[in-house]
Formats: structure tokens, sequence, C-alpha cells
């Protein structure tokens, strides 16, 4: 129990940290509402596909679980720059429960903040069948975490903050316009097949995907539910390992410095 | 009885630059020890290899029986460690860094609360406890980052420079509950590049610079090691001139001349009051009019002096930047 409590701390202040961004916790809300009632509301009346504004709403919930997961990355850096990872490492805990609370933080703290926008998309596009939205829903939890350890895994992987956030940059472009949360598969495959082939392998089109067959906007996923949720799952596994693995080993090699 | 910390060859390199260079060095249960060093002298780095921070490059210390390389985990679980630089994030409020602090140094919710409270209203900040990190000064940050150590009271405490940008109110009461915690049963470690602090709360105290421990023992026993009990300052209206300090130098009864401004030199030397009549001839004959003299004990500052041929205001300029 004690052990575990020690774990349930470093969560508890990864999720303080990142809610004592305010403003910027403000502005991606408002930068999400912004998504929905204008881009959203003004596309849909463009598109000729049926439902884009629910199949649009649905995608840009999954990118900003994606894109606020991605900030843990970003914490890294912070607490280099003001000296915390010395802090850290001095505590009497012991660096993998360090690696392990920072890597669910990162992953917890995301999923409580998206969580009441879904709720507002949720609202506003309805959920046909509750059961299929619960798979659905455990697995953009999981997916939220595997974000998180992506991040931890570049963060500590590069030196640079700079790099860091260009990086995160052009991957957020490709990763999010590569994948089906803005348009279906089949328009892509038009554009160039080989952009609805990679769509086929990004975490993103599968949580996507199974967030709209959750809220019963769409009946058929591209490799059924029961593989997309597996995709997700592998994901979650392979990076939240990595992440806890990579975050170990540079913390205790001293490659944080 | 066997020391609580053994430190053996402990080395640590930064690519060229050796900044603490086969450290030896024993400290005592219960006793606070002074690591005196200017700035770059390795002092810091000690600490962190310590506290398992930093990896050694070479050697190795034993913490209450644990070796730091082998078994990391345990030898942390003693230390506690004040740091330096104040280790705070700009967003959270003073309550948070110390509520959370305590929390996973494993405190009771009870202790916690009781602690937290002692804390603030002995460091003068309880009035300001939610109040954020960056709207609050660097003295202010410091007491924080002070307080955690105060708050978790481990078997081993590590201050690192704690009264550095505080106040002289602020410096005794910091320097009062280091004491009492060295009281309560801890074992303090204390470095500081403040000779007078040293001296005031150290039972033994360390001299490092460049990466090595030059001599360790008690401050009164350092200060009786250096020869010439004497120390004679002397204050000038002009420069002394460099042709002065020659002269002054032949004479039997000076040991060492230190020129801590152009017109302060502090003189250690044997039978004072033979000597003093002697100087002041060199100063008349050489038109330089004297302002005041005064005869001191010897200082930390001398010992340190001693034993470097530098002041420790010298050593901090020499310091090599990493």
């Amino acid at each position: 129990m004690k052990k575990l409590k020690e774990v349930l701390y470093v969560i508890e202040r990864d999720v303080r940290m990142f809610l004592n961004h305010k403003i910027l916790l403000f502005m991606r809300a408002l930068w999400f509402i912004a998504q929905i009632s204008l881009f959203g509301l003004i596309a849909s009346r463009m598109v000729i596909i049926p439902n884009y504004f629910e199949y649009y709403a649905a995608g840009i919930t999954v990118t900003i679980l994606y894109s606020t997961a991605v900030f843990i990355g970003y914490d890294i850096y912070e607490e280099a720059e003001h000296g915390i990872v010395e802090y850290l490492l001095s505590l009497p805990i012991s660096r993998r429960k360090l690696a392990v609370g920072r890597s669910i933080g990162g992953g917890l703290r995301s999923f409580i903040y998206v969580a009441p926008l879904m709720g507002i998309v949720l609202a506003l596009i309805g959920v046909r069948n509750p059961l299929n939205f619960m798979l659905a829903f455990f697995s953009l939890f999981l997916f939220a975490f595997g974000v998180a350890g992506m991040s931890i895994t570049i963060a500590m992987g590069i030196k640079s903050a700079d790099k860091f956030d260009i990086l995160m940059g052009a991957l957020d472009a490709l990763i999010v316009r590569l994948s089906t949360v803005m348009y279906p598969k089949v328009f892509m495959a038009q554009a160039n097949l080989m952009y609805s082939e990679l769509a086929n392998i990004n975490p993103l089109t599968f949580a996507s995907e199974l967030f709209r067959w959750g809220a019963g906007i769409e009946q058929y996923l591209t490799f059924g539910p029961l593989l997309s949720v597996l995709v997700i799952v592998l994901f979650f596994s392979l990076f939240t390992l990595i992440g806890i693995i990579f975050y170990e080993r540079r913390l205790e090699g001293g490659g944080w410095q | 009885m066997a020391p609580i910390i053994e430190i053996k060859n402990l080395t640590k390199k930064f690519g060229n630059l050796t900044a603490v260079d086969h450290l030896n060095l024993s400290i005592e249960e219960g006793e606070i020890f002074g690591l005196l060093g200017p700035n770059g002298a390795g002092k810091t780095t000690t600490l962190l290899m310590l506290t398992t921070v930093l990896k050694p490059s070479e050697g190795t210390a034993i913490v209450d029986g644990y070796d730091i390389r082998t078994a990391p985990d345990k030898a942390r679980k003693l230390i506690g460690i004040s740091f330096q630089d104040p280790k705070l994030l700009w967003v959270d409020t003073i309550s948070d860094v110390l509520d959370w602090h305590a929390k996973v140094c494993g405190l009771s919710r009870q202790e916690r609360k009781s602690r937290v409270e002692w804390a603030l209203k002995e460091l003068g900040l309880w009035d300001i406890r939610r109040k954020k990190i960056h709207a609050l000064s660097g003295g202010t940050r410091k007491r924080i980052e002070v307080a955690k150590v105060l708050i978790q009271r481990p078997k081993i405490a590590i201050v690192d420079e704690p009264t550095a940008q505080i106040d002289v109110v602020g410096k005794h009461r910091i320097w009062n509950m280091i004491r009492a915690l060295r009281d309560e049963g801890s074992t303090i470690i204390l470095a500081t590049n403040e000779l007078y602090e040293a001296d005031e709360l150290s039972d033994r105290v360390g001299i490092m610079h460049k990466g090595k421990l030059l001599v360790c023992d008690s401050p009164e026993k350092l200060k009786d090691s250096i020869p010439g009990g004497d120390v004679v300052e002397v204050h000038t209206k002009k420069d002394v001139s460099r042709r002065a300090i020659e002269k002054m130098k032949n004479f039997d009864e000076i040991v060492e001349i230190a020129v801590i401004e152009s017109n302060y030199l502090r003189i250690h030397l044997n039978r004072a009051e033979e000597a003093i009549p002697k100087i002041m001839e060199v100063l008349f004959n050489e038109k330089i009019q004297v302002s005041s003299v005064n005869v001191a004990q010897p200082s930390l500052d001398d010992v340190f002096l001693h034993y470097t041929g530098l002041t420790i205001e010298e050593a901090q300029r020499l310091a090599p930047a990493r």
C-alpha cells in the first residue's frame, strides 16, 4: 500500500501541475470550442458527406486528447530548466515508481481535462449505444497513456526544448492529418493511396474511429472494434513501457543534464 | 562508533573537468559538518552524489551502511536535501510545494499538517502560503527550500548554502532551526562559502578547493593550526606599495601578508607587540598614512588563506566555469 501511495503522489503532482496551467487550459478549451462551433459548423455545410459535423466533432475531441497528453514532454523540459529533476531524483522514492507515476500522470491528467469537453461533444452528437461507448471510452483512456509515454520517450531522447517543440509541431501536423480525425479514409485514398495506407497504421485513426463507433456515428470500423481496441492496447503498452524505461534510464544515467 | 557517512575516493568528472577529485571523508552521527569552499570547489557536486542524484565517476560513499552505488534507494531514504538553488515550479503555491514534499517523504496526514504549519510559521511564510512561487522574492524561495528539509527531519540533512539571499534576522532563525534539527537526532551537512556561518554552526569543518579536501577538523583546531597566532589588520589612506609589502615580509615575526584590498592588509604574525612598530615604521617611511590598526583572532578566512594561498573571494573569482 505504501509503495502504491508513492506512485499516487507522483501522479497527483502531475495532475495538479497540469491543472495549475489555467491560462493554457483555458486557451486550449477555447480553441476546441472554436474548432467545433466555427470550423465544424461551417465546414459541415460545404462537405457533401452526411453528418460531417458529428464526424468532425468526434475527431477533434481525439485530437485535443492527443495534444494534451503530449504536454507531459513540455513539463519535463520545464522541470529540467528549473532544476526540478534534481529535486525529484533526491526524493526517497525509487526511480521506477517515479517513472511509472509520470507516465500514468501524463495520461490521466489529459483525460481528466478532455472528459468534460468530450461530454459537450457527446451532448451535441448523442450516444446511441452506451455499451459500445464504454469500450471506446476505455480505449481513449489507454490511448492518452500511450501518447504520454510517447511524449516522455521523445522528451528524454532529445535534450533541447526547442528541438522537441519543433519536432512535436511537425509530428502533430503529420499524425493528425494522416489520420481519419478530419476526413474519411476513402477521400484520403483518392488523394493519394499512400495517405490512406499511413492512416491505417496511425493510432489516431484507431482512436477516432472507435470514438465515432462508440457514439454510433459510424457503424463499421476498418479493422472491426476488437482489432481496433487491440491496436490501442498495444500502442498503450508499448509506449508506456518504453516511456517508463527511457525516463528511468535517462534519469539514472544523468541523461537529463 | 562507525561514521554515518564514509566517503571513499569519491570522484566526479564532467568531460575534462574534475569537479570532485578522490575525496575521502568521514562524517560522524549527530554532528554538524561544515563543507566549506568557494563556488566551484566541488561541494554541491559532492552533495549531489551523496543524494544519488549524480553518479560518481569513481569511488563511492557508504551512508549508514548503504553504498550509494549499489543501494541508492536505501541511501536516499535516509537523506533530505535543501538545494543551493531553490527547486520550485513557478505555478505551484508555497503550501502545494511543502505539503507534497511532506507526503512523498512518508509523513502521516497529522504529522504533515502540524510540521508544514510549524515550518510556515517559523519561517514567516504562513501569511503568504497560498501565493504562487513566481510572485516570491529570491529570499522567500530560499526559505521554502530550507523548509522542505526541516519538515522532513531526515536522519541525514544536507543544507546547501541555507542562508544565501536571506536577511540577518532570517539567517539567525534558520541557524537555530538547523541546530534544533541536530538536537533532535539528525546529522547535518552544511555546505557554505560563508566562513562565518561555517564557524558559527559546525562541529567540524572540511575545506574543499578545486575538488579536493584540503583539511578537516574542528574550527578551533583549524584556527590553532595556522602558524602566526596573531592577525593584524591594517587600513591605510592610500594604496600600499609592493615595495612596502616586500619590506614587511623580511621581518622574522611576519608569516603571511594577505592583500584583501589595495589599502587593506591582513597580516599573520607572531609577537604582534614587536612587529606592529616595525610595520608602522615601514609604512611611515613609504609615506603611507595609516587609518586604523586592529589585532584580531584568526578566523576560518585565515585558515582558508593558509591552505590555499588565496582568500575565499580570490578563489571564487578563479573558480572554473562549468
